[in-house]
């Protein structure tokens, strides 16, 4: 296996750049590039901070002028009212922003998409209607001046090299948290998360708590460089701080250069920012307004001709992930062994205390009513521990709704619903289910698209797993047992319908769960994949994994299955051994058809 | 005192329906293309100086300019569908945003760009007449507009619900891949209803040209409150924008008198955000229609 050693070219990158421009800036001593350069750190630092939420998160929030203007806010007024250095006032501001965060974070990150945006976008607005109206607080529209003889304490500095300094702390402090979340599992959740919720869910992340937590930081990180903005400029008033302008020219900076990467915004400022320096020397001063509808039109055709940004287009064909291209997991010595043991610091799982053919899940009277439709009615069932059971059934049968329930995405009407002795039933969100052991695949899969295959199965290793080495050493072994060993580093948009249903198994095996439910993994295979898929699944019960699955083709079925269940209608119209069930007539009626009875006796 | 309170809430209606003719278009063209339009504003804002220079041009009183000026901005959103919204239909949502917004901003400023950043008005033979009924007070353009508002609605609302074209609409809202089934061209209809929103967003301009001040950045206000009332209505739903247009006029101009006029802004911003969190299909949306 390849080694690539310990070269991080992102980190690397934006070091170099950063302090080759904080060096010319030094050494050639011009006021407007030692501006210049103040201002491409600052927006940098601000653009990676959105990125944390607008870019591995997903949640295109406009309203970060919120978190901005409150940290300058807070800071100035302590600092006016009270004396406190604004050095202090900085981690007061970022507080400050952090509780705003939790305030509208936890109801707003409900919403999906635009709503999610038009939130932030109200959120920030009544921040600056508030700012204007409170003005015996806060100043009002007049704003407030900070005049302050310099001073390091007053965190005002005669000379712009100083504020030069800081302000490359500040964007290297917020490059390196971005880098560190990347990397860590709460970067892999973010990521995932945002290519599909539910399939997250599914895999036992927690996405409200991942956003939650990705937005607390980002807050924090826009407050601080609104301190420092206001100690540099002397000046906040609500427009100023507060407007959706500013939100906008926060979100573009990572949007140009490519959101989802640290590197990312670090680029989009450097080219932007000088851009936007020199359009507005060019235009703004004739032609007031024209530099931003250059911005405008340039919004407009990022989005139409680089979606993917700067970084997008340099990164063509690659996964979007640094991690898949360096550090190749060694072959795990431990592929073959008794998994539940094995020596990489895994707990054995508490299942298999339980002593063998031990019932794992029993629902009863479980009924799911869609307010007309009846999808389910009074299903009973019982899964045991090491059993195949087969879960089969026309078309509209409700099967998939089944799973839906026994997996936490859906409550039902009425029944319970026990996992090894603790009900289930209507346990939300969906990641608490996984947790407890519950795994699942989806009929139409889904794969983390843009992430490489050992991402994708490492997001369910991180199920268990906090550390990302020992993830992704487990996502490896159980990419080696379903045979996608070699096709790791790949994008998983570019797999084949079976290789993609393999890594839908894949991913949902690596949160170790007790119950597997398969849904539909052998359909729309020919028979040489089925026969391998068939083989994973029966190993599956050596490894101490029951298998609850939904199917239609028949062969793979009756080859698989101790047991079969039939729904039809939402209701279970028999159960019984393969045998069995291919004599029942009320079967045969309802779905095998006379063909099948036929040609099997 | 007694009479107040009426007035307030006259005051409001007449307010509301307004909110209403411009918010329709834009949950007419959320429905169907399923784009949050962040640049509906801009259209509203280029109806009123349309409004505006064929008063000052051509002498033209803002009603009958209304001929021009609602297919001036048909074609307007026309144009704008078929050069910025659809290169980015399959593009995800929050990049699409990004266009829209791309797009506003630039309107903007270009309009800021040609036409400075002056107040502008618009006088009709109208301005300053008033309707008077015992104590309580409607201004004419007021009515004129109300009124109109609520036509035009009764007029879409026959539209979709009684013409070919209308129940092809309704099919695309619906579901796109059985209307494609069913012989409909879903790109014709998406940039015949982008236009169709811009239109009715231009006859709301139109109509406000003698009651509200113009100027460059007029659409951002309007936008935002657009917004709250199709969220409040409904997504996708035209009763839904009628009604919310009519509780958020309402509540903004009892708002003002109440609590303060600085702060009515920050009072429907909290109920949008409210909204949005305690039932975001809204009133008369339908349930998991905030579910892109």
């Amino acid at each position: 296996m390849r080694q690539k050693g310990i070269f991080f070219p992102d980190l690397h990158l934006g070091l170099l750049l950063s302090g080759a421009a904080a060096l010319a800036a030094l050494l050639v001593r011009n006021e407007f590039l030692t501006n210049l350069v103040i201002w491409i750190f600052f927006y940098a630092s601000l653009g990676l901070s959105w990125n944390l939420i607008g870019g591995f998160a997903g949640q295109l929030s406009l309203g970060h002028a919120a978190f901005y203007g409150l940290g300058a806010y807070t800071s100035t007024l302590l600092f006016q009212n009270l004396g406190l250095s604004p050095w202090i006032g900085l981690i007061a501001g970022g507080v400050v922003a952090v509780l705003f965060a939790l305030a509208i974070g936890l109801p707003c990150f409900r919403l999906r998409g635009p709503f999610f945006t038009l939130s932030t976008i109200a959120a920030a607005e009544v921040l600056r209607i508030l700012a204007i109206y409170f003005q015996d607080f806060t100043g009002g529209s007049v704003g407030i001046q900070i005049n302050v003889a310099p001073s390091f304490s007053h965190f005002v500095f005669g000379d712009r090299s100083s504020y030069l300094l800081v302000a490359w702390i500040l964007m290297l402090v917020s490059f390196l948290v971005s880098l560190g979340i990347e990397r860590s599992r709460l970067g892999y959740c973010l990521i995932a998360l945002r290519e599909d919720p539910d399939a997250a869910e599914a895999l036992g992340i927690d996405t409200a708590g991942a956003k939650m937590r990705a937005l607390m930081v980002s807050a924090f990180l826009s407050a601080v460089a609104g301190v420092f903005y206001a100690q540099m400029v002397h000046f906040i008033e609500p427009y100023s701080e507060f407007s959706l302008e500013n939100s906008i020219q926060f979100a573009m900076i990572p949007m140009v250069g490519g959101m989802g990467t640290s590197i990312g915004p670090v680029i989009g400022s450097f080219v932007l920012t000088p851009l936007q320096e020199l359009v507005r020397a060019w235009l703004g001063g004739r032609y007031l307004g024209l530099h931003w509808v250059v911005y405008g039109l340039a919004l407009i055709l990022v989005v139409i001709f680089m979606p993917r940004g700067i970084v997008g287009l340099l990164r063509r064909g690659r996964p979007a992930r640094a991690g898949a291209t360096w550090s190749q997991p060694s072959c795990s010595p431990l592929a073959g062994q008794a998994e539940k043991e094995d020596g990489a610091g895994r707990p054995v799982p508490p299942g298999l205390a339980s002593p063998p053919g031990e019932v794992l899940l029993v629902c009863r009277g479980l009924t799911m009513d869609f307010g007309g439709l009846v999808a389910l009615s009074g299903v009973d069932l019982e899964v045991r521990r090491g059993e195949i059971v087969g879960l089969i059934g026309p078309n509209g049968a409700g099967k998939t709704t089944l799973f839906n329930l026994i997996s936490g995405f859906l409550s039902p009407t009425a029944g319970t619903i026990r996992f090894r002795g603790e009900e289930i039933a209507g346990l939300s969100p969906p990641h608490l289910v996984c947790r407890r052991g519950v795994g699942r695949t989806f009929q139409l899969v889904k794969p983390f698209g843009n992430m490489t295959v050992l991402d994708n199965v490492m997001v369910g290793a991180f199920c268990r797993e906090k550390d990302p080495a020992r993830a992704r050493r487990e996502a490896s072994r159980i990419l080696s047992f379903t045979g996608l060993e070699e096709k790791s580093s790949l994008p998983a948009r570019s797999l084949t319908v079976a290789d993609r249903k393999r890594l839908e198994m894949a991913r949902a095996l690596a949160t170790g769960p007790d119950l597997l439910l398969l849904d539909e993994v052998i359909a729309g295979l020919n028979p040489v994949e089925a026969e391998e898929i068939e083989g994973m699944v029966r190993s599956l019960r050596e490894q101490g994994i029951t298998v609850l699955f939904i199917e239609h083709v028949m062969q793979s079925v009756m080859r698989l299955s101790d047991r079969l269940v039939i729904l039809h209608h939402g209701e279970k119209i028999m159960e019984g051994t393969p045998a069995e069930v291919a004599r029942d007539p009320r079967v045969i009626q309802a779905y095998l058809g006379e063909e099948y009875v036929l040609a099997s006796s | 005192m007694s009479s107040l309170l009426p007035q307030l809430i006259i005051n409001g209606i007449l307010l509301g329906g307004i909110y209403s003719l411009i918010s329709i278009g834009l949950t007419l063209i959320f429905g169907v293309v399923r784009i949050v339009n962040f640049a509906h504003g801009e259209f509203l804002m280029l109806s009123l100086y349309a409004a505006f220079w064929l008063k000052s041009l051509a002498g033209l009183d803002p009603y009958p300019s209304l001929l021009l000026v609602v297919p001036l901005l048909f074609l307007a959103g026309l144009i704008a569908h078929r050069l910025v919204i659809q290169p980015i239909l399959e593009a995800p949502s929050y990049m699409q945003i990004f266009a829209t917004v791309g797009l506003s901003v630039a309107m903007q400023n270009l309009a800021l760009f040609f036409w400075k950043a002056d107040f502008r008005t618009v006088e009709s033979f109208c301005s300053h007449s008033a309707l008077q009924i015992g104590t309580l007070v409607a201004a004419a353009p007021k009515l004129i507009a109300f009124g109109a508002s609520a036509l035009a609605t009764i007029f879409l609302h026959f539209f979709l619900q009684r013409t070919y074209l209308g129940r092809a609409i309704r099919a695309v809202v619906q579901d796109r891949e059985a209307s494609q089934l069913m012989g409909i061209d879903i790109y014709r209809i998406y940039l015949f209803t982008f236009g169709l929103g811009t239109a009715c967003v231009g006859l709301a301009g139109g109509l406000m040209a003698p009651i509200y001040a113009i100027f460059p950045t007029v659409g951002v206000y309007f936008v935002l409150t657009a917004f709250v009332v199709v969220v409040l209505g409904g997504l996708g739903s035209l009763p839904g924008a009628f009604l919310g247009g009519l509780i958020i006029g309402v509540v903004e101009s009892l708002a003002g008198f109440f609590i303060s006029p600085q702060l009515k802004e920050a009072v429907y911003f909290v109920i949008f955000l409210a909204v949005l969190i305690a039932r975001p299909s809204g009133l008369l949306g339908q349930m998991g229609a905030e579910e892109l």
